[in-house]
């Protein structure tokens, strides 16, 4: 995962991974961008650190396939910022994808486990 | 599919609204930021900080979020491309300097690319040439391979084989034949004799009239004739008439059937006249015609067939025919494709020619890519400055390939220039007689292949400058810029990689050197054979008698004395002789036996080269006699006993003892099918000579007087005074003098028939030096542009060396030792390679090994001595630096 301390890893996130957590990330309602960020942050416990340079242009493309929409609106710190919002096509993009990174993750887990001891 | 086409709505719309909008969402993001910090306690301004630092890049950000919506690689190419174009024009000694290199190597390339293409690589112009097939016969106890069949022999395959949906044949060489009549002058042709099928065999039509018919091949057939584009052009106006007139041919009223293309070259390239039944070779007296191997088989394997079941048919055949025919059991047929028959000789050297040029490819890439690190270098701050405001990576390497491609296309388009003419000097090269020259052209092909070439040189040349210079230490270069360097590491850094371009350039060129001088050595040995007579100031040229006119012996003989006779009364001729063969032409073999040796069945016999000659062969050719006498005049009389003479080699042969033992002088030889006479007596013996050209060994030789062995056509040598090319018309003269229907034809030099053995090492010397010279060119432009670059970087070390004490000589020593280090590097990494490529051109040389040291280490020793004065002269000019100068 990219993490701003180390930029130049930042070619070598995994396309379309950070679509899918900002799609996860805009689930419980719209956020902008640097809401999204802070939540990415959050719910992974520091693990993702989102670099402004892949969050950005990972938006457009959203707003470009219409999974999500875009609009000013004022935040409850009463500053103007550009919210994003999933479409009911981005939320059957995020459920699609999901159920294929659950299944993808399994099977990593299932590869990587550590052998049973033999008894 | 919905990407594209807000894509396409957001380029109709504008992005610039796109783009400010984003500005301003960035801004609010950033208050967002410093909103959150300050609300945790942190002082504003530190807030603001730190949001910034964490922020990235904005220009980047923008950069790529835009990318999102553009069709960004089609738009950054062409910025890129219009980028590249102003940067070479405001560099233009660079650039043409690349530029000339890179055209020097892709025209090398597609010249010999287009070579190859056209002799090797495309098919034949005839219906599946694959399935075609050529059929000669091995003769392994007499060491006879490819060579003829008789056609009894031929007739026994014909009617046996199974693999074949047809089955014709061709005689095995093309047949000088004399087109006369109408009024015209005779003119000399160059006729091929084939079996009436074969242009159904081959799947050709003939672009006029019709082909042979089944019974015009029969005995005693009507004659016809089929004729090619350029006669019927030139003799006949191109008329469509033609169809149907009649020609005389060797004096024999011919009707013309059909034309037949230009780019039709069977069985031999520059035929202007095709006849059937290919065993009736004018030269032949009618009765040895089925008894001749004078046959080569062409074939079509039926489609269910392949070569190797064909082969194992004639296996089968070969010993079949030897069981019903145990006097003539030894001959095995064998099978080839076509089309590798048709370059088998030059295959081998054409490969090793391209690898050659690929080589100085190399090299001139490893140049460019050398010029390009150092324009790097030099251009360090423009992409340090461009990198901190934020210019990707990927921005940077795409521009700077964006520059080798335009370079690269640039020496591709002079290259193809470059490559047009050289094609036609190599086509034109007269002494090879390639095969299929006709369609060696750069076309449309070729061109794909120099566009192909060119872009992968440019990436090829250009990735590795581009990737090293696009990764650049902003903060070094940037705090360094006031002084003018670069930071120590990447200046050491960027000049390893230039040591190691040269490195590898100089042993490319070592490789080609090696190459070369094996060449050079090779046709030095050749020039240096000994052929056994003085080629100098010979003229020689064909004549072939039509045997309508001339039918009997005498006529013959008569007529070649009375040439003889008038040509010697030319002034400032030394001498003329009349022959069987010429040196370097066909070779006629025949069966011998010596009376008085154990009897052997003719088919077992030794056979020995075939020479019929006029008494002055040997004053005329200068070829020593070595014992007994030569012919005279008395020998042709038709009564006088029969005489033959032999050559060394044949001496030894028979008798091993030669010059001792008994003399062969007085001896009877038996040749032919004669079993019974006396035999020839053997009157003279002369030294060997080299008949099948320069790289052949001495044969066993008879030579018989005119009288024994008439030829019908036989070569007219004529020794002169000074240059023999002076004496062509009058001699013509004298030919029409005797008879006003008598052409002659290929008139050459004896040192041009000579120079023909040759021309394959000849241009293979010709290109290997020349590819040879231009590696080593580059490679001295390579390591003095090194040293120079060195000496530059090195100023203030040189200053505090010198101030320390150095002397000049420690200076020079230092540098130069630096330039002699690389050059070592390369010249033993050459050598290796060397010795692992040159085998490949064991085929080629003559008298010296593919890896003969005294060659291998002086090329060596040559390099390193011009390397050497090539890094003495940058490093002069460190020994100049002052001091004082180079340390403030």
């Amino acid at each position: 995962m990219p993490t701003v301390d180390n930029p130049s890893e930042r070619l070598e996130f995994l396309q379309g991974t950070l679509e899918v957590l900002i799609l996860r990330s805009l689930r419980p309602g719209a956020n902008h961008a640097y809401g999204i960020s802070q939540f990415l942050k959050q719910q992974s416990e520091h693990e993702f650190m989102v670099d402004n340079g892949s969050l950005y242009p990972a938006l457009q493309r959203l707003l470009q396939r219409g999974w999500v929409t875009a609009g000013w609106k004022t935040s409850p710190n009463a500053r103007r910022a550009k919210y994003y919002r999933l479409t009911p096509a981005g939320r059957k993009q995020l459920v699609a994808a999901t159920s294929k990174w659950q299944r993808f993750v399994e099977a990593m887990g299932r590869v990587l486990a550590p052998e049973t001891p033999e008894a | 599919m919905r990407q594209w086409w807000s894509k396409i709505g957001a380029m109709l719309t504008g992005r610039r609204g796109l783009s400010e909008e984003l500005d301003e969402e960035l801004d609010a993001h950033l208050e967002l930021e410093i909103q959150e910090l300050v609300s945790r306690g942190m002082p504003l301004e530190e807030a603001r900080e730190t949001a910034k630092r964490g922020f990235g890049n904005t220009t980047l950000i923008h950069e790529s979020a835009d990318e999102a919506w553009a069709f960004t690689l089609f738009e950054n190419s062409v910025k890129d491309l219009a980028y590249a174009a102003r940067t070479l024009r405001k560099n233009p000694g660079f650039a043409i300097a690349a530029i000339l290199t890179l055209a020097l190597g892709i025209g090398g390339n597609t010249a010999m690319f287009t070579v190859i293409r056209a002799v090797l690589l495309k098919p034949l112009e005839y219906r599946d040439p694959q399935q075609l097939v050529r059929l000669s016969v091995d003769i392994a106890r007499q060491q006879l391979q490819d060579v003829g069949f008789t056609e009894e022999r031929f007739e026994a395959v014909r009617s046996a084989a199974k693999s074949f949906s047809d089955l014709g044949a061709f005689f095995i060489s093309t047949e000088n034949m004399t087109l006369s009549g109408n009024g015209a002058e005779p003119q000399a042709l160059n006729g091929a004799r084939v079996s009436h099928d074969f242009l159904h065999i081959l799947g050709v039509q003939p672009m006029l009239g019709r082909s042979f018919l089944a019974e015009e091949d029969r005995p005693g057939g009507r004659p016809v004739a089929m004729i090619g584009e350029q006669l019927w052009k030139s003799r006949f106006n191109g008329d469509p008439q033609v169809i149907g007139r009649t020609a005389a041919l060797n004096s024999v009223p011919h009707t013309i059937i059909g034309v037949l293309p230009r780019e039709f070259q069977f069985p031999a390239p520059d035929v202007d006249v095709w006849v059937t039944r290919p065993s009736e070779f004018s030269a032949l007296p009618p009765q040895a015609w089925s008894r001749t191997p004078i046959l080569i088989g062409i074939g079509r394997l039926k489609p269910s067939v392949n070569l190797e079941q064909a082969r194992s048919e004639l296996q089968v055949l070969s010993r079949q025919y030897a069981n019903s025919h145990p006097s003539d059991a030894d001959p095995i047929m064998r099978a080839t494709v076509l089309s590798s028959h048709l370059v088998e000789k030059v295959r081998g050297m054409l490969w090793i020619l391209f690898g050659a040029v690929g080589l100085v490819l190399l090299a001139a890439c490893a140049n460019v890519a050398s010029l390009l690190l150092a324009r790097a270098t030099a251009r360090s701050s423009e992409f340090a400055v461009r990198a901190a405001l934020g210019a990707a990576r990927g921005r940077l390497v795409r521009q700077l390939l964006a520059e080798s491609l335009l370079l690269a296309f640039a020496g591709g388009m002079a290259g193809a220039l470059l490559a047009t003419w050289g094609v036609a000097a190599i086509a034109k090269f007269s002494a090879l007689n390639l095969p299929r020259a006709g369609g060696i052209r750069v076309d449309g092909m070729v061109l794909g292949f120099t566009a192909a070439l060119s872009i992968a040189t440019g990436v090829l040349f250009g990735l590795f400058p581009s990737l090293h210079a696009s990764r650049p230490d902003i903060v070094h270069v940037l705090r360094a810029h006031g002084e003018g360097r670069g930071s120590l590491k990447r200046v050491a850094l960027g000049l390893s990689t230039r040591g190691l371009l040269v490195v590898g350039q100089v042993a490319l060129s070592i490789m080609l050197l090696i190459g070369a001088a094996l060449m050079l050595r090779t046709l030095r040995h050749l020039y240096s054979v000994d052929p056994g007579f003085q080629p100098a100031h010979l003229l020689t040229m064909q004549i072939a008698l039509p045997p309508t006119r001339y039918d009997t012996g005498q006529k013959i003989i008569t007529f070649y004395q009375e040439l003889v006779r008038r040509i010697e009364t030319i002034p400032g001729v030394h001498g003329a002789t009349v022959s069987l063969t010429l040196p370097t032409g066909v070779k006629w073999a025949i069966p011998i036996q010596a009376v008085g040796q154990q009897a052997v069945p003719v088919q077992k016999r030794m056979q020995v080269r075939l020479q019929s000659v006029t008494p002055g062969y040997f004053r005329t050719l200068g070829i020593p006699l070595l014992r007994g006498r030569e012919f005279t005049a008395r020998d042709n009389l038709p009564n006088s006993p029969p005489a033959a003479m032999i050559n060394e080699s044949l001496a030894r042969r028979i008798w091993p003892a030669f010059p001792n033992g008994q003399n062969p002088i007085g001896q009877h030889l038996r040749f032919g099918l004669d079993q019974t006479s006396g035999g020839l007596e053997i009157v003279g013996i002369v030294t060997d000579v080299r008949e099948s050209g320069l790289r052949s060994s001495a044969e066993t030789e008879l030579y018989l007087p005119t009288n024994l062995y008439r030829p019908q056509r036989a070569g007219l040598v004529v020794r002169t005074d000074g240059d023999p090319q002076h004496f062509v018309n009058a001699i013509r003269r004298q030919v029409l003098s005797i008879d006003p229907d008598q052409p002659v034809s290929a008139i050459k030099t004896m040192d041009d028939l000579l120079e023909s053995s040759v021309g394959q090492q000849r241009l293979t010397l010709l290109l290997l030096g020349v590819f040879a010279g231009v590696a080593v060119l580059l490679a001295l432009v390579g390591l003095c542009g090194v040293i120079s670059y060195s000496v530059a970087q090195r100023t203030r070390e040189v200053g505090i060396r010198r101030a320390l004490g150095a002397q000049q000589s420690d200076i020079l020593r230092l540098i130069v030792g630096q330039g002699f280090g690389l050059t070592l590097a390369g010249v033993a990494i050459g050598i290796l390679g060397a010795l692992a490529l040159t085998r490949v051109m064991k085929g080629l040389l003559f008298g010296v090994t593919a890896t003969d040291p005294a060659t291998f280490v002086g090329a060596a020793a040559l390099f390193l001595m011009v390397a050497l004065a090539a890094s003495y002269l940058p490093a002069r000019r460190a020994t100049r630096i002052d001091p004082m100068a180079a340390l403030r």
